[in-house]
This record gives structure tokens, C-alpha cells and sequence, in this order.
């Protein structure tokens, strides 16, 4: 790390304007939780960092307008625990926010920082897929929209442009007979990685029985790729709720994880747990709207 | 050209300093500052013994690059010694054998000194996650919860 430069912008086109021309040697920074010990781990090796931390006045937002749920790139895990708006069928985010980190990393670990990490480590990704969000990247030239879902192509792999900085998240408030819940295993309750965690948004039918639509997504669906446990979500649509079709959904979900094994859990433990919290997040959730369970 | 001046407030002291662009945060406040309260312990942000609050924040020190913290407001565990609240905590660790190597014990006494400010009262459980990113290795958490809950109580705020 001896040549390396922080490039402190002026503004956001400043920024902009840097990191098209930077952007392939140079590397995001907002408060560096994720990047700092990864660079001491020689696992990345940016030689510039590009500061974005300054910008709160344009990045750091937590809005909710026309149905629609936005959260600025530099929002801290800190600011969604202490936001009104995550009760509820949101309450997802703040029950989220609660176990990650310790607090000291929640107060300064970024929405945006967890996303462009793509890691299985990241807490929110599943979350926020759960919900069906967009990223929006902007860059020198305009920006763009792309469900999150499509933003995360691999192990810390997005499709995010060397030319490109990831400003919010969306997604809309859930409507109907909503509800959502997430589920995290680790080693002991504070300050953990996840060895699984699973989220899901629920819509029920009028009937309060029937399954309009499930989105779960986990942290890892393949290998330790965050992705939408899309069969499974498939397989539950239009179903009633039932100790059969629960115990038929687990299987759909075991057979489309391939899980791998590393220190913190083997890949059948990991696979059995998410079957576990399938059946759990389903009945919180049903209970939560007073239906079925 | 990767060094840059800054200006840091440590304690209520405005300090200029050089810092090159992967110095942290801890590196200024012990190498340059004289602040050793402030440890190193994992560098990776599991143990939270670097804990220190910028802008009044709860953060890891090892964690964050000094050439962000331009400007910012920096307290440690040395510019709260004369801190009744501090010295309340203080007491109380003592009285109850919350710290045996010590190594995490300026690092705890700056969570829940960051407690006691809004809560003079608070719940085992508001204790337990105030403290949760901070390792004990020897003493374990109990005597320090006791600790926190008793010095928490009392004072003036």
C-alpha cells in the first residue's frame, strides 16, 4: 500500500468526472469498514481511493414517496435501525440492521458499501433482493436502473462500471397482504457473519391462505454467490399455506442451493438450516398478517 | 504525493499532523498523538478494542483512514479522565473486577460511557448490545454488564 492516493473530490461531478478517467485503477471509498481490511489482507490493491464519504448532503437519505422506498448510497446501518419508516411489514430492515455488525461498524458501514461488496458476508443483499430493489448507478454520462438481483453477478462481482458510482437503493413499500422477515444463523448473536441468512417478502391472496407471491433470496444460493432462491419462490406462488407444501417448498430450496463448505459451516449444515428458516420466515410471516401458519 | 496535512480534534485540541493515505485513524492517535489507551488488537474490526467516537460515534479506529477524518471531532478514553460520568465507570469497573488483562478495558469504558450519555438506566440487554463489538478474552462480560449497570445509575447528565 506504499504509492497509495486518496483522492478527496470537490463534489460529486468532480467525482464523476475522476473516476471515468480513474476508475480502473482507482477504488470506491465511503467508510472503508469493508475495503480497509481487505487491502491490509493484500486481497485488493486499488492505487487510488476515490473518497465519497463527504457527500452525505447528496447520498445519505432515507426517503418514502409514491409507494416507492429510497435509501441513499452513504445511509449507515445505524441510520435504517433508528429510521421510523422500518416497522411493520419493513420491519425487515431494522430486524436486519439489529444484527449486523456491532455498533460501532453500524455506525459508519454504508447501504451503498454492503451492496458493492457483493460478499455472502454482506447482511443486506438478501434483504434488499428480497424486496425486489434497484440499484441506480451514476456516472460522467447519465446513470441507470438495474434490479439488484441482475447487479450481482458473482462472488464480489457486480455489474457496476469502473466508470460508475452506486447512489440508492429503491424498492417499493410492499402492498396488500404483505408481509416480510429475516432469519440470520452465526457463531453467537452480535458481531457475526452469517452462515445463513434468508429473507422473504410475502403477499397472501384475500384468503389469508393462499400464496400470491414469496420472494426469498439468501446469502448464498450458489456457492457464496447472495442470490433470489428463484424455484422455490416459483414453486410457492398460488399455493395454500400447508405443512405439506412447506415440507415440499424445502425440498424445491435444498435442490436449488449448491452450497460449499468453508470455517464457518459445511454446505449440508448450511442447506438444512436455510430448510429451517423456509418454514419459519413463512409462518412469521402468515402469523404476522393473522393468517394461516 | 500521498501525504496530506490534516487537522484532527483529539479531546477538544485541534491537531495539525502528516498522515500518508493508508495511515489509520489508530496509527495518528498512537504514533503521533501519544494516545495508547486506544489498542490494537485484530486490525479487521472483530475486537473493537480500538474503539474510539468521532463526531460522537461509536467507530473502530482500525477501520477508518486518517485522511477522512479532516476536521473531525476525536475523543478517547485520555480526554475523559476528569469526566464525572467517566470516573463513575471507572469506579465501578474497579469495584467490580471488571478488567483482569485490561487490554479492552478503555474500549468498554468508551461504549458505555457512550451509554450512560442516553441511558441512566439501562437493560441488561441495552448494556449487552452496547458493548457487543468489543472482545473481553479474560474477565468475562458479566462483571463488566455489573459495571456498566451500576455506573450508568446516578449521576448528573
Amino acid at each position: 500500500m506504499s504509492a497509495l492516493e486518496l483522492y478527496s473530490p470537490t463534489d460529486l461531478a468532480d467525482a464523476l468526472r475522476f473516476i471515468e478517467r480513474e476508475g480502473k485503477r482507482a477504488a470506491v471509498i465511503a467508510s472503508g469498514t469493508d475495503l480497509l481490511p481487505r487491502m491490509r489482507k493484500r486481497q485488493v490493491a486499488p492505487s487510488i481511493l476515490l473518497d465519497i464519504s463527504s457527500f452525505t448532503d447528496d447520498l445519505r437519505y432515507i426517503r418514502q414517496m409514491d409507494g416507492v422506498v429510497r435509501l441513499g448510497a452513504l445511509t449507515t446501518v445505524t441510520d435504517l435501525l433508528e429510521a421510523p419508516l422500518f416497522h411493520a411489514n419493513l420491519s425487515i430492515i431494522r430486524e436486519a440492521a439489529e444484527l449486523f455488525g456491532a455498533p460501532q461498524v453500524r455506525n459508519v458501514a454504508t447501504v451503498g458499501g454492503n451492496v458493492c461488496s457483493a460478499a455472502s458476508s454482506e447482511d443486506l443483499i438478501s434483504v434488499f433482493m428480497a424486496l425486489g430493489a434497484s440499484v441506480k448507478l451514476i456516472s460522467a454520462s447519465g446513470e441507470r436502473l438495474l434490479p439488484l438481483k441482475d447487479f450481482i453477478v458473482g462472488k464480489r462481482e457486480t455489474a457496476l462500471r469502473s466508470s460508475e458510482i452506486l447512489s440508492e437503493v429503491s424498492f417499493e413499500s410492499p402492498t396488500g397482504h404483505s408481509w416480510t422477515a429475516y432469519e440470520k444463523l452465526g457463531r453467537r448473536n452480535m458481531l457475526i457473519i452469517s452462515i445463513v441468512n434468508e429473507a422473504l417478502s410475502l403477499t397472501l391472496e384475500d384468503d389469508m391462505r393462499t400464496i400470491r407471491s414469496a420472494r426469498f433470496a439468501l446469502n448464498r444460493v450458489s456457492g457464496r454467490i447472495p442470490a433470489l432462491a428463484v424455484r422455490t419462490n416459483e414453486f410457492l406462488e398460488g399455493r395454500r399455506i400447508t405443512e405439506e407444501a412447506i415440507v415440499q417448498a424445502q425440498k424445491v430450496l435444498a435442490s436449488e442451493l449448491s452450497l460449499t463448505s468453508d470455517f464457518r459451516g459445511s454446505g449440508s449444515y448450511r442447506t438444512e438450516i436455510a430448510q429451517v428458516f423456509l418454514k419459519r420466515l413463512i409462518q412469521r410471516c402468515s402469523r404476522s398478517l393473522g393468517g394461516a401458519s | 504525493m500521498t501525504k496530506r496535512i490534516i487537522t484532527l480534534n483529539v479531546n477538544g485540541t485541534e491537531h495539525p499532523v502528516q498522515v500518508d493515505t493508508p495511515d489509520r485513524l489508530i496509527d495518528v492517535l498512537r504514533d503521533q498523538l501519544g494516545m495508547k489507551s486506544v489498542k490494537e488488537g485484530c486490525s479487521t474490526g472483530d475486537c473493537g478494542i480500538c474503539a474510539v467516537l468521532v463526531d460522537g460515534k461509536l467507530v473502530n479506529s482500525c477501520l477508518m483512514l486518517a485522511a477522512q477524518c479532516d476536521g473531525r471531532r476525536v475523543l478517547t478514553l485520555e480526554g475523559l479522565l476528569n469526566d464525572p460520568s467517566m470516573k463513575r465507570l471507572q469506579g465501578t469497573f474497579m469495584t467490580n473486577n471488571a478488567a483482569q488483562c485490561g487490554f479492552c478495558t478503555p474500549a468498554m469504558l468508551m461504549a458505555s460511557w457512550d451509554l450512560a450519555r442516553h441511558s441512566s438506566d439501562p437493560s441488561p440487554e441495552e448494556i449487552k448490545v452496547a458493548i457487543s463489538g468489543i472482545l473481553c478474552r479474560c474477565t468475562g462480560y458479566y462483571q463488566i454488564i455489573d459495571s456498566v449497570r451500576e455506573g450508568c445509575k446516578g449521576g448528573e447528565r
